[in-house]
């Protein structure tokens, strides 16, 4: 029959489920669809729910074949041509869509051309049923437990209602009953409200049997074929409908079960068709999860033939009032009745198209399914503790509960109790309540709970970002796709730049103050190479009377700038301070910068020289060998080793170079020199430092040499002569200081030099202060010489003799 | 008056350029193997192969008995030495007068 493929597909045999669902809504099917599910959650259930699953497929099997008989029978009667008109079209409609699944059927519709014989319906719908009838077996063999389930009506109620419908139509097959299954067939095209057929009212299962009943009329046919179904039907499996039936109406549970069997026997070649069929009655429940509110509204109106399970009873009175009405109605009515149809029929064929896969899913895997959904949900918004607390929960129960009651305590207050904890204090309430006590609390409502609970934690979220737990270092932080993780939590101070600054901010003061150490060596170092480069320049410089001289010119240009370049790191140009040490003189105050001297002059103009001579003169006091390094008469030469070093290396880097630039320089130069010392240097100071005593001997000796070489004119050497007198009433009185250490250190060589210096330059008066400033010194040395090896004393002995000769006298005078 | 302060400054363009003003200072030189050095820098390279002059080499020992960790140093004077790149950690200036 195409009926049996209609109702797979078509809403409109879907409703032939009705009767079924009448019987349901004889027990209040509604609320058991909602406690179906919420079997889901108990363990206990679990039997049910195996149950309910193979439910939807019974229910689907029973109410195709139903409507397949409806449909034909409408055809029959013609009452309602233009209905079935409408029916034909929606039902080939379907079949394009299902036509694959269903062509391969046909031979199985052997034991249905009973159908034929009342029904001129194509005969490839017929396999499609006895598809569906295949099902129906395994719905009886469950039965089994749905006996089980009479005790407990709710549950039991849907697989029983699934065979009953069957075995009453057989034996009540009468015309009423033939007539009532077209009725019945009539109320799904149209939406009237229904008035409640005093017949079949009376059973609460009259609403079932109309469609069952055209089973009904086929059965009678069919029962001889099938000689188990009618076993079935009076041995134990019509108990088993009984019991669950028994509330509602025996007779026709029993009667219809056998109409289920019948086809699994005759057509076991059909399992492709069963999915087919679960999928309309899965609808139902699906429709209860997507929007329980509608059910009761929309149950009663469309969708009542769509869901056996909340089929009222008073949709099954509709299907026979509508017969009625159909039969009695007039043109107008039937016109507007076909219109109606038409627009359910084609609402049918829409929800048809939606629910293609309808069934794939039973109502449980659908709940679980959506459960994990809020399990994400929840976990989503959650914190990351509560991560699939749900899953959790039922996985390892225990650690479950003793790590939220652990985070209960929870070490920050402020930090709202986990969300888990919260969950789980809920669920304990409706566990421990037993899930099949918990009817009404179903899990549609535990969702609606569980979706506030994930808004809420969505809204609490961003105030807690972060969750501190007991014992970890740092924080975790939350990340969501909005505000990602943080992976660096740094905090910037303001004092933290500052922090920085002042290092380099106190580098760069001293150099603006003035000449910093470290500036200093960068100029040594920048000496060294410029005086590196002025050498590699001077020896690739050509003879000066080479032919080309462009190319002299070109190095001497080269020459210049280096020259002006050292002479810019020597820092000798700087203005001189009293408060600051000039950089040139901490610049000789490195020894490299002392090692330097005697190349750097090399490479210098006279007058740069000059000028050099000139500012070591004036800072001589200043002088890292100088300042320090006093000796005093008397008492022992304390030098460190670095003092004595530097010392050394003056005399033996610096002085050098300034005795030659001395000796080429003219006596009023020399004169200038003296001046300064004498006016502006503290000449006790100087005088008692080897470098000084040194530096004074070099200049006095100096202007003896120029005096002795007939250089000098006579105004020069007059100028120095006052010069030299100056000086010398400045430096009597540190006379006979000016001797390092004792008599018997020695070392004082260079005192007997200056002395000698002195007593050449001066005049006969001074000549006498000098002796007998020195008096003391010359005589204690001569008498030591008397106690030293004869070599010692001659070394002593000459070097008095260098101070005694200069004035004229000879230490033998004073043996 | 030979102390040199470490640290950068605006004209310095590599880290060997600190080094460089401590040519001829007197310098300490860290070294692997619990040894430290001071004296005077003579010479470098960019591998930090150093010639040092007049140095003090300090080896520092942990002696392990008896379970008293006792630290003994030894020093050793050379009068120029050369030290391998490769060992040394650190190069300081080191205030000398």
């Amino acid at each position: 029959m195409g009926s049996t493929s209609h109702n797979q597909s078509a809403p409109g045999f879907g409703q032939a489920y009705d009767p079924f669902a009448d019987l349901r809504g004889n027990h209040d099917n509604v609320d058991e669809a909602l406690d179906f599910e919420d079997t889901y959650d108990g363990l206990g259930d679990q039997l049910d729910e195996t149950d309910d699953a193979f439910n939807d497929a019974t229910f689907g099997d029973t109410g195709t074949g139903v409507s397949g008989a409806v449909g034909k029978d409408f055809d029959f009667f013609g009452a309602t041509a233009k209905i079935t008109n409408a029916m034909e079209e929606e039902h080939q409609r379907f079949n394009l869509h299902q036509q694959t699944s269903r062509t391969v059927r046909p031979p199985a519709a052997q034991d249905y051309n009973t159908f034929y014989a009342y029904q001129p319906a194509p005969p490839a719908h017929q396999p499609a049923r006895t598809g569906y009838e295949k099902y129906k077996e395994e719905p009886t063999e469950l039965q089994i437990d749905a006996s089980i389930w009479g005790v407990a009506p709710k549950k039991t109620a849907t697989p029983a209602a699934v065979s009953q419908p069957p075995a009453p139509a057989r034996k009540m097959m009468s015309l009423e009953e033939v007539e009532a299954a077209m009725r019945a067939e009539a109320k799904y095209a149209s939406p009237v409200p229904p008035p409640s057929q005093p017949q079949l009212q009376p059973q609460y299962h009259a609403p079932e049997s109309s469609p069952y009943s055209r089973q009904a009329q086929l059965d009678p046919i069919r029962q001889p074929i099938d000689g188990r179904h009618q076993r079935g039907f009076q041995t134990g499996e019509f108990q088993h409908p009984g019991a669950q039936g028994v509330p509602h109406g025996h007779p026709i549970t029993i009667l219809q079960r056998p109409t289920k069997h019948t086809p699994t026997t005759s057509s076991p070649a059909m399992p492709n068709q069963i999915p087919q069929q679960q999928q309309t009655p899965s609808i139902a429940p699906t429709q209860i999860l997507q929007n329980p509110n509608r059910l009761p509204a929309e149950g009663a109106r469309m969708e009542v033939p769509m869901h056996p399970m909340h089929k009222s009873q008073g949709s099954a009175p509709r299907g026979v009032s509508q017969q009625n009405q159909l039969s009695d109605l007039s043109e107008k009515e039937k016109a507007a009745f076909a219109e109606a149809e038409a627009r359910r029929a084609k609402r049918n064929h829409k929800i048809h198209l939606m629910s293609g896969n309808n069934g794939l899913m039973t109502p449980q895997d659908k709940s679980f399914i959506t459960r994990i959904q809020l399990q994400q949900l929840v976990s989503a918004t959650g914190d990351p503790s509560e991560q699939g607390n749900e899953a959790a929960l039922s996985e390892d129960f225990y650690y479950q509960v003793l790590s939220s009651l652990r985070a209960g305590q929870r070490p920050n207050p402020n930090q709202p109790l986990n969300n888990f904890a919260q969950t789980y204090l809920f669920q304990t309430g409706t566990r421990r309540g037993g899930p099949r006590h918990h009817g009404p609390q179903n899990h549609v409502q535990r969702m609606e709970q569980q979706v506030q609970r994930a808004v809420e934690a969505a809204k609490n979220k961003p105030k807690n970002k972060q969750l501190v737990i007991e014992g970890s270092l740092g924080k975790i932080s939350f990340s969501n796709a909005k505000t990602p993780k943080p992976l660096l939590n740094i905090k910037r101070t303001e004092s933290g730049t500052e922090t920085n600054r002042p290092a380099s901010g106190q580098r760069t003061q001293p150099a603006s103050k003035g000449h910093d150490k470290k500036d200093a060596l960068r100029d040594i170092e920048n000496v060294y190479l410029t005086l590196m480069k002025m050498e590699d320049l001077t020896r690739s410089m050509p003879p000066p009377n080479g032919s080309n001289d462009q190319n002299v010119a070109d190095k001497q240009d080269e020459f210049n700038k280096l020259n002006d370049q050292l002479w810019n790191y020597l820092r000798v140009h700087e203005p001189i301070s009293s408060t600051i040490v000039h950089p040139f003189i901490s610049f000789i105050s490195y020894p490299k910068g002392k090692r330097a001297i005697p190349r750097v002059f090399r490479y210098l103009s006279p007058t740069q020289r000059t000028t050099i001579l000139t500012m070591i003169i004036i800072h001589l006091d200043q002088l890292d060998v100088v300042r320090g390094a006093q000796v005093q008469t008397g008492e022992p030469i304390s030098h460190d080793a670095a003092t004595r070093e530097r010392i050394e290396l003056f005399s033996l880097a610096v002085m050098p170079s300034l005795f030659q630039l001395l000796n080429e320089s003219d006596l009023d130069i020399v004169t200038g020199v003296l001046g300064l010392i004498t006016q502006n240097i503290n000449v006790d100071l100087v005088a008692r430092t080897r470098i000084g005593v040194s530096m004074l001997t070099m200049i006095l000796s100096r202007a003896e040499l120029i005096k002795q070489a007939g250089q000098a004119n006579e105004q020069s050497w007059q100028q120095w002569v006052s010069t030299f007198n100056l000086f010398f009433n400045i430096l009597e009185p540190s006379l006979h200081n000016i001797f390092p250490g004792t008599v018997t250190s020695g070392e004082d060589i260079y005192v007997w030099q200056f002395l000698a210096a002195i007593g050449i330059g001066a005049s006969p008066d001074e000549q006498q202060r000098l002796v007998f400033a020195v008096k003391d010194r010359v005589m204690g040395t001569v008498g030591l010489a008397k106690t030293l090896p004869p070599d010692m004393a001659k070394e002593r002995l000459d070097n008095v003799n260098l101070f005694m000769r200069s004035i004229g006298l000879d230490v033998e005078l004073l043996n | 008056m030979a102390d040199v302060e470490d640290g950068p400054t605006g004209s310095v363009s590599e880290p060997l350029d600190l080094v460089r003003l401590l040519l001829d200072e007197v310098v300490f030189v860290k070294l692997r193997g619990d040894r430290e050095l001071k004296g005077r820098l003579y010479a470098y390279d960019s591998h930090m192969n150093l010639v040092l002059g007049d140095v003090v080499e300090t080896i520092y020992v942990v002696d392990e008995d008896d379970e008293e960790e006792d630290i003994k140093t030894t020093t050793k004077k050379s009068e120029m030495l050369f030290v391998r790149g490769d060992s040394v950690v650190l190069v300081s200036p080191q205030n000398s007068s």
